[in-house]
């Protein structure tokens, strides 16, 4: 199969390309960049007035299942993913059960070819359970297909055992993710610690309870060598204590959501959950310090901490409501209007280029040779109705909002797998189908 | 706190908060619960007004006070304390006012222990909500009360000095009293350790003080807020001890307190903890007046939410 993108503006980082130019690809793998290039049978895909970038990879999504299939699957989730734009996505671990075993995620694996829309690489935990003692089989479950490893939201408070899973799991190249947030600090919070919380009598987690894990795990980064990856900072401390460690050549790596970088803590007046997740909205001028960390480089990636419940689950009490929200299919939108102007270069490395060398999955360049990757977005102003989500998971703060920027179509090994709202699965004969054990060890 | 004033010309459907209440219809309300105090009003006012207490929390004080303000202007009263894990945890809010309403209930007064139970109960229920206290909140008639109590002693509210005293951080009382007091022109200064009363109180009319015998000689009332044990284990506070050596109002700081000035207290209070039993037989303490006030004020909420107009 033969697919040419035509007419688009593309813009590669990893290459340094930005400029007009068609894109071929055949047999799932980018084999050519040119200007005007012949058609040769291929399908044609016209980017005209549009932006060619490699595939968009999103490196912290939950996918629900196996466990929680009420609030998503993997098919509804990879749905969403490349409704969003997004060719390939990282799904965290805190399923039911956990992906602490090779068995599971195999079958995730094999689920996610099953959908046949974006690829699926799974997040191991780090610890049994997630529970934070015993520690998980690193190298079976990266033969199983992991990329990258972590407890997520069950903060490992014991150092002692993330330090020896550090040091046991030197050798394997996909980074230790760490969801910060030191439990006794945090409490019961539902929101972030300030004056919004105390004049709405709601419990607030300080955002001391980031960084104080943030600090920690960065100095077990640099006990240990292991490199290290933080998710969704949300704090002006946090993004120094990363700009620190980097100083002291410490191997770190960090993310940002697009709603730490557009919402604050003054969405809780109404006592609803819509806004409620962790970590918490923050107050300005941490947001402020994150839309700076976008532009001078310190934040290295774009990702949404794809969060989908049940939209009953979200309408209870603010106490016993999830936390989090669904993010796949707002993103291009979102970070859009949250970080305006920032260079096109320096959103599609954010959204490719750099999720795809911190992970170590193929893709994230246009370079022939890559896999046939490719997301086409524009400028076309649009509304978000999070009811007409692909996802199961209805919740955006960022719902009923206008964005400027928008996902036109979405290529997955040569196969429009998104084209004006419509999501089509890759044919059954599939050239990428995942063959994990093959990875380089 | 937030100064945002309700502009309207029909009574509010419910009382969650004091800022659901206009400067004029505070002062309404005060001046209907004080002829209600002087004259008994008929009894039908609520005449077969079905009214629901829902206390999902142990309450005396307050829901003996509803209860008899409820039957002393004729609505039928149905008092129900379900516990808080079944109604309102399990079941939907929607389907709990909704199921509510069918039934026919026209008034939920409604004490829950999560902050914000009853504005979403509210914005769900086709009827009239009054908080009764939800979590650390807000308690409105509890304010409405203390207010009523100080307007009887003093001619003007305006520039009155008041000190809350206490854990600031876990009580309704406090955050209706700083919306209400601060509404009404009156200087709020609230007094308690960095761990009951964090920076984040400090607001527009609202000023923090930690030393509360600096502050006890220039107040024309001081409200002393109960202190839970469990807040030790919580480790937001030492030993008691060390928190009545700087904060419990005892024989020594009621001469500090100037001779017109009085003493409120919400209760339930802890003897030995934020006050002496001095503090109880002292002429310039009003407990009595205010728990006798809240019956007054109740009805008078009663009356301005499902009456509208005429209580204005």
């Amino acid at each position: 199969m033969k697919t040419l993108v035509r007419g688009g503006r593309v813009v590669d980082p990893a290459q340094r390309i930005d400029a007009l130019r068609d894109v071929f690809i055949d047999d799932g793998v980018i084999v050519e960049i040119g200007e005007r290039l012949a058609a040769d049978g291929a399908r044609v895909v016209d980017a005209t007035g549009a932006i060619v970038a490699p595939g968009f990879i999103d490196m912290h999504v939950h996918l629900r299942e196996p466990g929680q299939t009420r609030k998503e699957t993997i098919a509804t989730g990879s749905a969403a993913a490349v409704a969003g734009g997004f060719t390939a996505v990282a799904c965290m671990p805190n399923t039911d059960p956990a992906l602490d075993s090779p068995t599971i995620v195999s079958e995730v694996v094999r689920r996610a070819h099953a959908a046949a829309l974006a690829r699926v690489y799974p997040i191991g935990a780090i610890t049994r359970r997630r529970a934070g003692t015993e520690l998980a089989p690193y190298h079976l479950l990266r033969d199983a297909g992991c990329v990258a490893f972590s407890d997520d939201g069950a903060t490992i408070a014991n150092a002692r055992v993330l330090r020896n899973a550090a040091r046991y799991a030197i050798d394997l190249s996909g980074p230790f993710i760490s969801h910060c947030e030191d439990a006794e600090l945090k409490g019961e919070a539902v929101m972030n610690e300030g004056r919004n919380s105390a004049r709405l009598g709601l419990e607030g987690s300080p955002g001391l309870a980031e960084d104080v894990i943030v600090a920690r795990d960065l100095l077990i980064a640099e006990d240990t060598g292991k490199n290290w990856h933080i998710a969704h900072v949300s704090t002006a401390r946090s993004l120094d204590l990363v700009r620190w460690a980097r100083a002291r050549g410490v191997p770190t790596t960090c993310e940002v959501t697009p709603h730490h970088l557009f919402f604050v803590d003054d969405r809780f007046e109404d006592y609803r959950a819509d806004g409620k997740v962790n970590p918490p909205l923050r107050d300005a001028p941490d947001r402020l310090a994150l839309v700076a960390g976008v532009r001078d480089g310190t934040i290295d990636a774009f990702a949404t901490d794809h969060a989908p419940h049940g939209a009953d689950e979200k309408a209870q009490l603010l106490s016993v409501a999830p936390v989090g929200f669904s993010g796949l299919e707002i993103a291009v939108g979102a970070y859009a209007l949250a970080v305006p102007d920032l260079p096109l270069e320096r959103f599609v490395a954010l959204l490719s280029t750099n999720p795809a060398r911190i992970l170590g999955v193929p893709g994230g360049s246009l370079a022939p040779g890559s896999p046939g990757d490719v997301t086409i977005f524009a400028e076309r102003p649009w509304t978000v109705d999070a009811y007409r989500f692909h996802s199961l998971g209805k919740n955006t703060p960022f719902d009923g909002m206008r964005f400027t920027r928008r996902v036109i179509a979405t290529i997955v090994a040569g196969s429009v797998v998104y084209e004006d709202g419509r999501v089509t699965p890759r044919p059954a004969r599939d050239e990428f189908a995942p063959r994990p054990t093959e990875v380089a060890r | 706190m937030r100064s945002r004033s309700p502009t309207r010309t029909v009574a509010p459907r419910s009382l969650i908060d004091i800022d659901d209440l206009s400067r004029d219809e505070i002062f309404g309300l005060l001046d209907r619960a004080v002829s209600f105090k002087q004259t008994a009003p008929p009894r039908d006012l609520l005449a077969g007004v079905p009214v629901l207490n829902l206390f999902f929390e142990a309450s005396t004080r307050t829901a003996t006070s509803f209860t008899l303000a409820e039957q002393r202007v004729g609505a039928d009263v149905i008092s129900f304390a379900p516990g808080t894990s079944s109604l309102g945890k399990g079941e939907t809010i929607s389907d709990t006012a909704i199921t509510l309403r069918g039934i026919g209930v026209r008034v939920i007064v409604v004490r829950h222990p999560e902050a914000g139970f009853p504005r979403r109960l509210a914005e769900a229920f086709d009827g009239h909500v009054v908080n009764a206290g939800d979590g650390p909140r807000a308690h409105p008639t509890q304010a409405l009360l203390d207010l009523m109590t100080l307007r009887n002693e003093f001619c003007s509210l305006e520039r009155l000095h008041v000190a809350i005293v206490g854990d600031i951080l876990h009580s309704r009382v406090a955050r209706s009293n700083i919306v209400g007091m601060t509404r009404l022109g009156i200087d709020v200064t609230l007094v308690g350790p960095p761990t009951l009363l964090p920076d984040a109180f400090a607001v527009d009319g609202v000023h923090i003080e930690r030393n509360f015998e600096a502050v006890l000689p220039r107040v024309d009332a001081v409200m002393m807020l109960r202190i839970q044990r469990e807040r030790i284990t919580a480790s937001l506070l030492p030993p008691l001890d060390d928190y009545t050596r700087n904060y419990q109002l005892d024989r020594r700081r009621l001469d500090m307190l100037p001779d017109g000035a009085v003493i409120l207290h919400p209760g339930p209070y802890n003897r030995g903890v934020e006050l002496t039993d001095d503090v109880l037989d002292d002429p310039r303490s009003r407990y009595v007046a205010q728990v006798g006030n809240g019956v007054f004020v109740r009805m008078a909420v009663l009356d301005l939410l499902v009456n509208g107009a005429r209580a204005a």
